[in-house]
């Protein structure tokens, strides 16, 4: 069992999308004032959709040394500040979101094995409901999915600093769904890439994988 | 000058709603960790968006009654964990696409158009979704928008000195998002009522706002 740090900024829906489970152990970080955790006990770092990026640039330099130590990041939100080493979200409304659509381009460990891609895509035949503007991605990471312009939207980095980094551009995701529903279908995929994700970094803790 | 503080909880939709070269000169952002009854020195209104840390804020709540009862104006979009205010959410499930399905069958039924921030807009653009309903409302609220089934989106009173307006609507998060297009009419016309001053022009989302560092 891995240990995970879930970041939550107060928001509800936090606790209910990330429970423990056999494959990991969930500790939920609350920010407030001086919000300076002790990262030490965990492998990976979540910061979900809706988090606050003012607290996380507050600690970028002990992410930075959590990643550097060989830890994992995910983080499904739009990080305006630049606490993220090597990448960059960046908010964009110049693309209409009826033309949105994506791409699996860079795929190295099959993350989206099993996943529809247009689940991400359409949601009641209407395009562009789960990520936002695009993502400045650094020269050594992997584009896992692409838009239509070719603007990262999904990014594997385990190259810029030891540890594995991996974004979504503020498309919500979380080990059982992220968003609440009264249309599963549409949904589950939420978890279900998520649980690819993580199977991923489980391999890379339990030392079952390799960059090459 | 800025006139509205809007209660920022770190979320980048409200980063890039109050960043936007319209809105930025109209609109100061408030770190929600850094809010205390200096913050509100010279404004006249306070927006607290959807997707707000409610237990931060409820530490702090007699900033804002204080601020209320020098006759200034507070528009909240709250959530159903929101105890520090004299009424009841409960959450309902969200419908974004019936506009699609069901298109004459809006989740809002009843507006009242005469209050100033309806004052003008369309049936489509005083509601896109919901996020919950009101089951309960401080003593002297009236109800600006209701469902179909009667219960109450939005409300407002002056019980507190000046104007408490409360919805479930989210106008400010889902501008910043910019995913629904027509939300200026709505967000445009909050902002006259809250501050007397116009926004004008387009959302633009500049490149430059966008991997600033913050100082510890």
């Amino acid at each position: 069992m891995i240990q995970a740090a879930v970041i939550s900024n107060g928001l509800q829906g936090i606790h209910r999308y990330f429970v423990s489970n056999e494959k990991v152990n969930y500790s939920v970080l609350e920010i407030e004032e001086d919000f300076n955790p002790d990262l030490t006990p965990y492998d990976l770092l979540v910061v979900p959709n809706g988090c606050d990026h003012i607290a996380m640039a507050k600690i970028k330099d002990k992410v930075a040394s959590f990643l550097e130590e060989g830890n994992a990041l995910f983080c499904f939100d739009g990080w305006f500040t630049n606490w993220i080493p090597g990448n960059q979200w960046v908010m964009s409304n110049e693309k209409k979101t009826i033309d949105i659509r994506y791409k699996v381009k860079t795929d190295t460990y099959n993350l989206f094995e099993g996943i529809d891609i247009d689940k991400l895509i359409y949601n009641h035949n209407i395009s562009g409901w789960w990520a936002c503007g695009y993502i400045d991605a650094s020269k050594n990471a992997d584009v896992i999915v692409e838009d239509t312009w070719q603007r990262p939207i999904i990014v594997l980095d385990e190259k810029t600093t030891n540890g594995t980094i991996i974004l979504t551009a503020s498309g919500p995701l979380g080990d059982s769904g992220a968003i609440p529903t009264d249309d599963e279908s549409s949904y589950s995929v939420l978890g279900q890439l998520y649980q690819n994700m993580l199977s991923l970094i489980i391999k890379k803790i339990n030392h079952e994988t390799s960059m090459f | 000058m800025k006139k509205i503080g809007l209660l920022f909880n770190g979320v980048w939709s409200h980063y890039t709603f109050a960043t936007a070269p319209k809105y930025k000169d109209l609109i100061e952002l408030i770190y929600i960790h850094d809010f205390d009854e200096t913050s509100l020195d010279r404004l006249e209104a306070l927006m607290i968006p959807f997707q707000s840390n409610q237990n931060a804020i409820a530490k702090r709540k007699d900033v804002i009654y204080d601020f209320l009862a020098k006759g200034k104006k507070v528009f909240i979009e709250g959530d159903s964990s929101m105890d520090w205010i004299e009424a009841k959410w409960e959450d309902r499930p969200t419908n974004n696409y019936w506009w699609v399905e069901n298109p004459n069958n809006p989740p809002i039924s009843d507006t009242d158009f005469t209050h100033p921030i309806y004052e003008g807009l369309t049936p489509r653009q005083s509601c896109w979704h919901t996020h919950g309903s009101y089951t309960s409302m401080p003593s002297q609220a009236k109800a600006i928008q209701k469902k179909p089934d009667g219960e109450i989106i939005s409300w407002e009173t002056q019980q507190y000195g000046g104007t408490l307006f409360a919805t479930t609507l989210d106008p400010i998060v889902e501008h910043g998002v910019q995913q629904i297009t027509h939300l200026d009419h709505y967000v445009d016309k909050l902002i006259f009522w809250l501050s007397g001053d116009k926004a004008s022009g387009s959302f633009d989302v500049p490149r430059e706002n966008y991997g600033i560092a913050v100082s510890c």
